[in-house]
């Protein structure tokens, strides 16, 4: 028996609007409404700065591999603060791999801009886009990005997404329209939650852990069991050649036949994964612009005594894949962007439960997975370590032996004079593109 | 400009039904999960086709329930602690050639076998249509189990010899279900997620009488199936007269706030990362038994996922729940004074939605997409859109995230997906 509703909707909407009115055809239009809720949810003590807009571009654009190989792919770039009537130029052919990398804190509302800038190289295409922000908690169809389940932007136009940040962890975010195309392609991105915990007031005790301005939590574990001194994200993700030039050469695409032949970390495959920089594309080699297409280094630095934490993702499209460290410890805190934690003694409390996290020397992941290690440096000697797959075979770029899903962590000894400062230290290796507000 | 979402009046008759499974062929009333119930059961093993979901006939090997057609996966056996069971195999499979099959069934204890034939793993039966072979076992842990054949399984399985055991906790109420003993085990609505793969080739030389071509190490598939359909094929009612030996279908539905166990079978030889959209999973037992600390004290060891990795021969199960809380709108699209649906996120009662939706022609709809935003609210899209959301429920694709596999041997989208459908409160779920 079906319930007849019947609502008017009209009023609610007018009054979100706060800027100009919605284009009548097809137009590039960011939304970004003002935080005027006189609350503070982020917990930084401001009430007016819980918003962040972004606003990305999707299309196609090219990248080398490992051996050299120029590759075509699709993908998202970081158009934040490009005015609207210039975002189709800016996003064109300027498709990155991965995908601009969203960092948010617990408590803020991210309005996430999607325009669909086509694709450049082939014009027969009508592709719309959409974000899938994978593991988004409790998430409403209409921002969920599959394409049968609610609504995808066509080329020229811009979808706005609303997301209410709550749950802190490592997620990823990717294009779910003809998801084996499109995420095969390129359209993969991370995205990781800050915890609110981060903002505690210096000296606050955590169960007998003191938090002092600057220290970094992965989750919200109410004793510091979670503390990192630098973080790093790592996507695994690979591509197959024979996929990618179908696409360039405007071929049935072999979904059947598809085997990856180029595994790789952030983008890259090994040695490229260490480089610093940004990577420009040899796209000239077709008479094309070159263009920074490849902006996430894998390399990691710490300091001897540092807790690294590594958000490790996957968006392969065929395989699992295990990586492995050569020489730190290792232990897994967290899964599926949530802490490895037992249910709470008491209840649904601020008390976490059992310590459910573990040491290893491995960690496996099949796509769509997500999984945060903590690698311990205070009994490791400086010099340089591996992180690298397990799955040897996937040590190369395509027949090129060796390379691939590897990368490189440089332990740097102590410096010997003053004491690390209290507000400790956030490395960010040169190159990599964070979008934050 | 006129804003995108209109006020909708409710649609008086239910259309596409074909589309989704609103019958249910099972002993008790409510139940999800099809299957026969009882503690004495006929196999016989038979040669016959499925239809992939791109049109093709694979030939297979399946079990079917005694003198019935053959089936895939076979017969889901819905079992109770502590009850023993017997299981008769027979076996007519003559093409391409007489070959004897048995059952094996992982994770329970002291199965015996009597009769037929002896083979490596157990006994077997011969394809003479009249042996018998009796195997005998009483399931002592309620879970999720699966059934396979022990003869020559690499090609076995492949060839469609598998499927699914539910052994019920003592005391099972259907009114209030439970999948183990510990009230950490209860649901509302249960859900088989038997996961397979087919390599074409394979079943090609199978069925043209090359059996001696068959090279089970080069295994590329290129079909995966849930409860032996793939996508979209997934999404129809089971029973179906035109899938007559893929009874089962794999249709998730809930309202918000309710509890939805996945049962996930790992039936195949690939490891495959399951993931559901909508929510985390609550992953509470595994190979059928509770992930706890001591006996007793519940699933206290349970581990939330938003993808849940499925390995061979293992079974998950997990308690998915959706509230639609602490999105920052009103999900429904009330208005302040509108009064509250069952469970729903009061905080958020009455917000505004937040974003204005691009026009009509900037966007491409989905099929299942209502065309409003909100939950229970159809919207205006235009002749020709949607047509599949026939309560304006919210969709979300349940699927492998080795995005190769949601593809039916070369053509996108198909395979190993399905689609969650969290319905309006007060739509009826069988």
């Amino acid at each position: 028996m079906k319930r007849i509703r019947l609502y008017r909707v009209c009023g609610l909407l007018m009054m979100v609007l706060a800027v100009a009115a919605a284009p009548a055809v097809a137009d590039v239009w960011s939304q970004c409404p003002p935080d005027t809720d006189g609350v503070d949810t982020d917990g930084d003590g401001i009430d007016d700065n819980d918003h962040v807009c972004l606003h990305v571009s999707a299309g196609d654009g090219f990248i080398n591999m490992g051996d050299g190989r120029l590759t075509y792919t699709f993908g998202f770039s970081d158009v934040t603060g490009i005015p609207d009537g210039d975002v189709m130029m800016a996003g064109m052919l300027a498709a990155e791999f991965p995908g601009p990398t969203i960092v948010v804190k617990e408590g803020q509302i991210l309005y996430l801009n999607l325009t669909n800038v086509g694709m450049t190289i082939r014009p027969d295409l009508f592709d719309p886009h959409t974000v899938h922000w994978h593991g988004f908690p409790n998430a409403a169809s209409i921002f969920d990005g599959v394409p049968d389940a609610s609504i995808s932007i066509n080329m020229g136009s811009t979808l706005t997404y609303y997301y209410n940040v709550v749950e802190p962890g490592t997620y990823m975010w990717h294009c779910h329209v003809e998801a084996a195309e499109h995420m095969q392609m390129g359209m993969l991105c991370q995205i990781y939650v800050l915890p609110i915990q981060n903002n505690l007031e210096d000296g606050s005790d955590l169960n007998g852990f003191t938090h002092h301005t600057g220290y970094k939590y992965a989750y919200n574990d109410g004793d510091g069991s979670t503390c990192y001194d630098v973080g790093y994200p790592i996507q695994i993700a690979a591509f197959d050649p024979e996929f990618h030039d179908a696409s360039l050469n405007v071929q049935p695409l072999p979904f059947a036949m598809m085997v990856d032949k180029y595994p790789m970390l952030n983008g890259r495959g090994y040695p490229d994964t260490v480089d610093p920089d940004p990577i420009l594309n040899t796209a000239d080699d077709l008479g094309l612009e070159p263009r920074y297409s490849q902006k996430i280094s894998s390399l990691i630095t710490a300091t001897q005594g540092d807790k690294i934490l590594l958000r490790i993702s996957s968006l392969s499209t065929t395989s699992f894949h295990t990586l492995t460290v050569l020489g730190i410890p290792m232990r897994v805190v967290g899964q599926g962007a949530r802490p490895l934690r037992g249910k709470d003694p008491d209840g649904d409390g601020p008390l976490l439960g059992e310590d459910l996290s573990y040491e290893t020397t491995s960690v496996t992941l099949g796509g769509g997975e997500a999984k945060d290690a903590i690698l311990d440096t205070s009994a490791v000697e400086p010099g340089t370590y591996f992180l690298y797959t397990a799955n040897l075979d996937h040590l190369s770029n395509n027949t090129e032996d060796f390379g691939g899903m590897m990368t490189e962590i440089v332990i740097s000894a102590p410096s010997p004079s003053p004491p690390v400062p209290a507000e400790g230290r956030f490395a960010r290796p040169v190159g990599r593109k964070l979008l934050r507000r | 400009m006129i804003p995108r979402l209109v006020a909708h009046i409710g649609r008086l008759s239910v259309v596409v039904t074909m589309f989704f499974s609103f019958s249910v062929a099972s002993a008790y009333a409510g139940a999800e999960i099809d299957g026969l119930t009882g503690t004495d059961f006929t196999f016989t093993a038979k040669a016959d086709c499925v239809s992939g979901a791109d049109g093709l006939s694979l030939f297979i090997w399946g079990f079917a329930n005694g003198d019935g057609r053959a089936q895939y996966p076979g017969p889901t056996l819905i079992l109770e602690e502590d009850i023993p069971v017997t299981i008769h195999l027979k076996n007519e499979i003559s093409w391409p050639e007489p070959v004897p099959v048995s059952l094996v069934f992982p994770g329970q204890m002291d199965v015996t076998a009597t009769g037929g034939d002896p083979g490596l793993l157990t006994r077997e039966a011969p394809p003479d249509g009249t042996t018998v072979v009796t195997y005998t076992f009483t399931p002592t842990e309620p879970g999720t189990y699966h059934y396979h054949s022990g003869t020559r399984p690499d090609l076995q399985i492949e060839m469609g010899l598998v499927g699914a055991i539910i052994v019920r906790p003592t005391g099972f109420d259907p009114g209030s279900p439970r999948a183990y003993a510990h009230a950490d085990s209860a649901y509302d609505h249960e859900y088989l997620f038997l996961l397979t793969e087919m390599d074409y080739n394979i079943h090609r030389l199978v069925e043209f009488g090359r059996m001696d071509e068959v090279d089970t190490t080069t295994f590329f598939p290129v079909y995966w199936f849930i409860n032996g359909r793939n996508a979209p094929d997934t999404m129809l009612m089971a029973g179906i007269p035109w899938l007559p030996t893929q009874p089962y279908n794999c249709m998730p539905r809930m309202h918000p706030g309710e509890k939805l166990l996945m049962r996930i079978i790992g039936a195949g030889r690939d490891a495959h990362p399951f993931h559901p959209h909508g929510n985390n999973a609550r992953i509470i037992a595994k190979d059928g038994r509770l992930l706890q600390s001591t006996p007793g004290a519940g699933a206290d060891l349970a581990i939330s996922d938003f993808t849940l990795a499925s390995v061979p021969g293992q079974t998950i199960d997990a308690i998915f729940e959706w509230t639609g809380a602490a999105l920052g709108w009103d999900i429904y699209g009330h208005a302040p004074g509108d009064d509250p649906e069952p469970n729903e996120y009061m905080p958020d009662h009455g917000k505004a939605f937040p974003v204005v939706l691009p026009g009509q022609q900037e966007l491409t709809f989905g099929a299942a997409y209502s065309g409003s935003p909100f939950l229970g609210v159809f919207g205006d899209m235009g002749p020709g859109e949607g047509g599949l959301n026939a309560n304006a429920g919210y969709f979300y694709m349940w699927h492998s995230h080795n995005e190769k596999e949601m593809v039916n041997n070369d053509i996108f989208p198909g395979g190993m997906m399905t689609m969650l459908i969290i319905e309006p409160p007060g739509v009826p779920i069988p």
